[in-house]
């Protein structure tokens, strides 16, 4: 049995459905659950974690039941959330300890220096964590998280608000557990880090998976070559032959055609012949972003502004 | 429920760690003493300390299970109760947790009264009626937090929290039997503060100044933790965040 098997899983929350009727079979690789927001990233993962009873429907983590045998669950897993909560008032040593206690595991101090070393805080394990940068505290989550080996590690939006340098060194690390044999399962809105991480990807909207595979074959299955058009003014005619509209990304107009040079020239012509003015023509290769436009296009945000996540996105960059 | 101590020694290494709240719990303790032990001029007993101590013992630890409540919010808030409700250890010792660090938060801060009010010249000195008073002090600060970290639970956010603390704090304080017996309450007040728990933890401690062991209170009050406990080990079994 794989390590996560999702067999019709749904929520409903009132008349919402948050998921709907997920089917997935995940076992040691690197899963990405990719999304827009209020599209059910969250809702899934918290049922995988038993902290949301699902409407209907089932998954089982190593075989446990999330409903019938949510102990048995918890002890397999491990569930780093989006806020970062790492107690800045202790060491990284106090905070990696208290999981290792808690969780408990034979050594606790032995097995924190590891997880520590692991993760590359072994030269701050005794500064208090109010110390840390962003990237290091996520890197102290990871150590907590890892501290009982886990078989599956969750990780929602594990690189939100990092920098550059920072995201990096998380996958790296994400990337060496799935070697070591785990099974992971990420959510996340960086489509470059999705693809160039995750064994295989889910797209969810609305509650539903639209598409799955791996990035690759998601890239051409979905998308052909990918002609991107900035132009001033309205195109009110008809798009050359083999030419579809894919969407706009801020003040540009993407369509994918399978030969991306002929269509990128015939779409310039008739944008012209129409009176408009193109300013850039690029053609280029499909990445998950294009795939991602092309599932779920572009979406007005339709969920209440979260206050509390970003007082805490701003607090983590500081 | 060997976590219910990981999880109190987290508080408490926290706690220790900012220097503010410990002087705010050692301060505040002793500034009620002072002001309103030795400062109102009372007529009714010729030693008001000895009849306010109790009193102020129990409106302390009732300030510390008020104000303990928000220690769950706040691990609500920042993500910390998701991951620990996602772990193997039983959910309840997250709730033991809180309580045992409030309830003995309180007993240090009801303790500085006591060597305060001794030093004053209250008769607390007997080894047998500190005992049943710290046992008094402990059901009712079990009691009151479990309440409050329930509360906090089930509340969506701080301001709720606050909002809620506002609305019992007062009416648990004034109504109660701490700043004046019963003979010289308005026959209002006085049916208001026979109902109120926090007269029940009073009574409890001025009866055994008396030397009088209060059976039928503590049991009263061992029955309303109790229940109290169990609803709350009920409600954070079934939690979800």
């Amino acid at each position: 049995m794989a390590a996560i098997e999702i067999s019709g899983l749904t929520k409903q929350f009132g008349t919402l459905i948050a998921v709907r009727e997920m089917n997935l079979s995940i076992d040691r690789e690197i899963f990405g659950l990719l999304g827009p927001n209020g599209s059910g990233k969250t809702t899934t993962v918290k049922m995988l974690t038993t902290l949301l009873t699902p409407t209907e429907g089932d998954a089982h983590i190593c075989g446990y039941s999330v409903t019938k045998d949510p102990q048995k669950v918890r002890e397999q897993i491990s569930y780093v959330p989006q806020d970062m909560a790492v107690d800045p008032k202790l060491t990284g040593r106090e905070n990696v300890i208290f999981y290792g206690k808690l969780y408990g595991i034979p050594k606790p101090r032995e097995t924190a220096d590891e997880a520590l070393l692991m993760l590359e805080l072994a030269d701050r394990a005794d500064d208090l964590v109010k110390t840390y940068s962003g990237g290091m505290r996520r890197r102290l989550e990871l150590a907590q998280a890892l501290v009982h080996d886990p078989e599956v590690l969750f990780l929602d939006e594990p690189t939100i608000g990092l920098d550059v340098g920072g995201r990096r060194r998380i996958w790296d690390h994400i990337i060496e557990l799935k070697k070591k044999g785990m099974t992971v399962f990420v959510t996340t809105h960086y489509m470059d880090e999705a693809d160039h991480a995750c064994d295989r990807i889910g797209i969810i909207d609305k509650g539903r998976v639209v598409a799955m595979n791996t990035p690759t074959a998601l890239k051409t299955e979905i998308c052909q070559d990918i002609v991107a058009i900035r132009a001033d003014g309205t195109f009110k005619g008809i798009f050359p032959e083999g030419v579809s509209y894919l969407g706009r990304s801020g003040d540009e107009l993407r369509f994918k055609a399978v030969n991306g040079e002929e269509a990128g020239v015939a779409l310039s012509r008739a944008f012209t012949d129409d009176g408009m003015n193109v300013r850039s023509v690029s053609i280029r290769q499909p990445t998950l972003d294009d795939v991602f436009l092309a599932l779920v296009g572009e979406q007005d945000e339709t969920m209440a502004f979260d206050f509390q996540r970003f007082r805490t996105m701003l607090r983590r960059r500081r | 429920m060997r976590e219910t101590l990981y999880y109190m020694e987290r508080d408490f290494r926290r706690w220790s760690r900012g220097k503010i709240n410990v002087i705010s719990a050692l301060i505040l303790p002793a500034a009620w003493l002072i002001f309103v032990g030795l400062a109102l001029p009372i007529r009714f007993t010729d030693n008001y300390l000895d009849f306010i101590t109790p009193g102020i013992l129990v409106l302390t630890m009732l300030g510390a299970s008020l104000q303990g409540g928000a220690l769950l919010m706040f691990d609500k808030i920042l993500g910390f109760l998701q991951k620990f409700l996602a772990m193997p250890a039983p959910r309840e010792t997250i709730l033991f947790g809180k309580i045992l660090f409030i309830t003995c938060r309180g007993l240090i801060q009801t303790t500085i009264i006591l060597v305060m009010a001794i030093l004053l010249g209250a008769h607390f000195l007997d080894p047998l009626l500190l005992l049943q008073t710290y046992l008094v002090l402990f059901i009712f600060g079990v009691l009151l937090s479990s309440v409050m970290t329930t509360v906090a639970l089930s509340l969506e956010d701080h301001d709720s929290y606050a909002a809620f603390n506002s609305m019992i704090a007062m009416p648990l304080f004034f109504t109660s039997s701490a700043l004046m017996p019963y003979d010289q309450m308005p026959g209002w007040l006085e049916v208001l503060a026979r109902l109120n728990p926090v007269s029940y933890a009073i009574d409890a401690i001025r009866s055994m100044q008396e030397g009088i062991f209060p059976a039928t209170t503590i049991a009263g009050l061992l029955i309303g933790a109790v229940i109290v406990l169990s609803v709350s080990v009920y409600v954070f079994r079934r939690a979800t965040v």
